[in-house]
């Protein structure tokens, strides 16, 4: 095991929320309101049931195979060569993840505040920092993200409450105006997004009380999806859907729009704290997985070595897309099949199926 | 050994980064804008001005006045293309980089207003410096003499302007909503008047050899826009009509005549206002019926009649009542056939209501809304009557 650190039920939940929420946090809400417009909301509801959908998947599947990650046990389901195939596939899934959300973590800052600083610079301090992280293992970086989640989406909740006297309710009306098809074509998105949870299928072994590992899925599903929707509930109160679609960092401009009294505004730069500490614990989730998964994959006996050269791909991979209209195009139309169909529930539906076939034989060894 | 010497490469690395400090900006190189004005010239060229703060006037609160607030802040503008373009010929005269963060108003000419708003808007929402909160007025006349006029309690007029906007005393609209009023096919946009003209005085300036009136903003009144083009104008009195029936609360006085003497006058001073708009189509007519319900506080009367009994106040709510509705029918009258645009949010009523029908008529709203019937009905409350119950200097009964 290169790995042998153990967390607890909740680090385990705020670790799968850091997976998910903070880069889901600030563009998503405007993709799906321009498909659903002001039914936003019942889209990311059918969202969260697949991501609900996913985690049920992956925790069976984890039931089956106690004590091994992704990678381990699609080996053993589907045998050597293929199992590695499969793992290559989720190396590149991961590691290509990370590179959006980086790229993301960068946008905001690059757009918003700091212009004249090069994307390369927020690239290296990310990629320095998280893999600084990764380096210490998995109870350090959970520490960090106990501390660092419950902090964040505090101080989100309690800015959109500032949001109050901007809010009309009429703005939400009438409800499914846009029809099923809409809702359905939002929904797909953030489903892409909450599917991200197959991940947690790589701590899953590492959780001191195994059993707990459904109830944290599912708790971080739904938080997450609940956070979601009050986002862009908010979202949608304050600028109605034809001017919040049209934002690229909706939740950002939505803060921006706090005006009390005359003296309390001005206060998005929260925002960009918030952003950028949830940023870090998203990449570094997934650089950890990423690195896990490539020593697992090569039959390490320890991950750290790979730190550093699992940097440097992912700065190259962050590369990937040359502005920000490529990755937002990519994020909203290609992502979904891509991330959906194929890694969040095609393999691992192959995986489940196969192994059931198997019978029990997966389950002695 | 090695540690200590890892430390000392990385202190001399470290050290080199901090000669390129990206994005570094002090205060005292910024020309911080209050308010941006924007006009349209006859060679079809965009003039951008703006006013840029001297924060040495700000320091010291209220004691610097006098002398000090001549030089409170400079106007200047340049002309091009686009505002984007307009704003790098600025560059060359203001010698600070313009920071537009603190933008209090957008002030746009009549003219440009006309030529359509659409021209220049994409600029204060794209960029990330100028915030969408801030006031939208349209100038009647030029827009750059707003920003070059005066202010005597505040220290620019960009300031004055914003501050009455946002006393809501009238219709105020922040860039936002101007965005939204837009977007949307239920609502046509409107925004706030600005006019510059002499008024008040100064006392004893005459002695001390200063103007004795200056040129000062007032807010009042509405610029009606069709999609991103100004139509026409509202005056102060049409603009409260609107505000009933579009149910914004605001400041305000109704005056009406007294119960038992019509030469006399009763004012009652607005606590609360709800609005409701119920649309009924049955197919081929559209009609909407608006409550408006409304509480008010009774602060003047000049006649001596003792109006602090109970059927006295009914008859003062109803007579209250007639006036907000002759208020709102006034600015419809204006508004439907006169401009023939739904800038009350009707068709947003509608399509709340009716959302299979609007999909069919949206594209046509205008002219359903010229064709629409509307009744207002109005319940009027009176709540306190100040510190008297009979009048002052009411003679002995």
């Amino acid at each position: 095991m290169p790995e042998k650190g153990k967390i607890d039920t909740k680090q385990a939940i705020m670790l799968s929320i850091c997976l998910i929420l903070p880069t889901a946090m600030l563009s998503v809400p405007a993709v799906i309101i321009r498909h659903a417009r002001q039914d936003a909301w019942i889209s990311l509801i059918l969202s969260i049931f697949i991501g609900l959908l996913v985690a049920r998947l992956i925790v069976s599947l984890s039931f089956r195979f106690p004590d091994k990650t992704l990678f381990q046990y699609s080996e053993e389901i589907l045998g050597r060569v293929p199992g590695k195939i499969v793992g290559l596939l989720y190396l590149w899934w991961v590691l290509h993840s990370n590179a959006i959300a980086i790229d993301e973590f960068a946008s905001l800052p690059c757009v918003a505040l700091m212009p004249d600083t090069p994307f390369v610079a927020f690239f290296i301090i990310a990629i320095v920092v998280a893999g600084y992280a990764v380096r210490n293992g998995l109870e350090v970086l959970s520490r960090y993200i106990e501390l660092i989640t419950p902090i964040g989406l505090g101080l989100m909740v309690s800015l959109f409450c500032l949001l109050t006297t901007k809010v009309k309710f009429e703005r939400l009306l009438p409800v499914f105006d846009k029809g099923l098809v809409s809702i359905v074509k939002g929904a797909a998105m953030p489903s892409g997004w909450m599917g991200e949870i197959v991940l947690f299928s790589m701590f899953i072994p590492y959780l001191n009380k195994p059993r707990e590992a459904c109830r944290v899925a599912v708790l971080s599903i739904l938080i997450i999806g609940i956070f979601m929707v009050s986002v862009t509930v908010g979202i949608l109160l304050v600028f109605g859907p034809d001017v919040s679609s049209s934002w690229i960092f909706p939740v950002f401009m939505a803060i921006r729009a706090i005006s009390i009294a005359n003296f309390l505004e001005r206060v998005e730069s929260v925002v960009i704290g918030i952003w950028v500490f949830m940023g870090f614990a998203k990449i570094g989730v997934l650089y950890y997985a990423a690195v896990l998964g490539s020593a697992q994959w090569l039959g390490l006996k320890d991950y750290r070595p790979l730190v550093a050269p699992v940097g440097i791909v992912l700065l190259g991979l962050a590369f990937l897309c040359p502005n920000i209209i490529d990755l937002l195009d990519f994020l909203a139309r290609a992502f979904p099949p891509y991330a959906l169909i194929v890694f969040e529930l095609g393999i691992p539906l192959i995986l489940l199926g196969a192994s059931l076939i198997r019978g029990r034989r997966g389950e002695s060894s | 050994m090695i540690k200590k010497t890892a430390v000392v490469l990385m202190l001399a690395v470290l050290s080199s980064l901090l000669g390129g400090c990206w994005s570094r900006k002090e205060i005292s190189e910024l020309a911080i804008v209050l308010g941006v004005g924007v006009d349209l010239l006859p060679n079809d060229q965009i003039r951008l001005s703006v006013q840029i703060a001297q924060p040495g006037a700000f320091y010291g609160g209220g004691g610097a006045r006098g002398g000090g607030m001549q030089t409170a802040s400079w106007a200047v503008s340049a002309e091009g293309k686009t505002i984007d373009e307009a704003a790098r010929y600025l560059a060359m005269r203001v010698p600070r980089e313009i920071y537009w963060g603190h933008s209090m108003i957008l002030v746009i000419g009549e003219k440009m207003a006309r030529e359509g708003i659409g021209l220049i808007g994409d600029f204060f929402n794209r960029e990330k410096e100028p915030r969408e909160t801030m006031w939208l007025l349209v100038a009647e006349g030029e827009a750059r003499d707003v920003l070059e006029c005066g202010s005597i309690l505040e220290k620019t007029s960009a300031q004055a302007a914003a501050f009455l906007t946002r006393m809501k005393t009238g219709f105020a609209v922040e860039l936002r909503e101007f965005a939204e009023m837009l977007a949307s096919k239920g609502v046509q946009p409107v925004a706030t008047r600005v006019i510059v003209k002499e008024q008040g005085a100064v006392p004893c300036a005459a002695q001390e050899g200063v103007a004795t009136a200056y040129r000062q903003v007032e807010v009042s009144g509405l610029a009606i826009f069709k999609e991103d083009r100004l139509v026409g104008w509202l005056d102060d009195y049409e603009t409260r009509g609107f505000l009933w029936l579009k149910g914004e609360t605001f400041k305000g006085i109704i005056t009406v005549p007294s119960p038992g003497d019509a030469y006399k006058a009763v004012s009652l001073r607005l606590r609360q206002a709800q609005t409701k708009v119920v649309p009924e189509y049955d197919g081929e007519r559209i009609r909407f019926s608006v409550k408006i319900r409304t509480e008010a506080d009774m602060v003047e009367q000049q006649s001596f009649e003792d109006l602090a009994k109970p059927e006295k106040i009914k008859a003062l709510e109803s007579l209250m009542a007639e006036e907000i509705r002759a208020m709102a029918t006034t600015a419809l009258e204006k508004v439907q056939r006169g401009y023939g645009v739904d800038i009350f949010g009707f068709g947003d009523a509608f399509h709340r209501k009716y959302k299979e029908d609007w999909r069919r008529l949206k594209d046509r709203w205008d002219e359903e809304f010229i064709r629409a019937e509307v009744s207002v009905t109005v319940e009027a409350h009176i709540r306190e009557i100040g510190m008297l119950t009979r009048p002052a200097f009411s003679p002995e009964e």
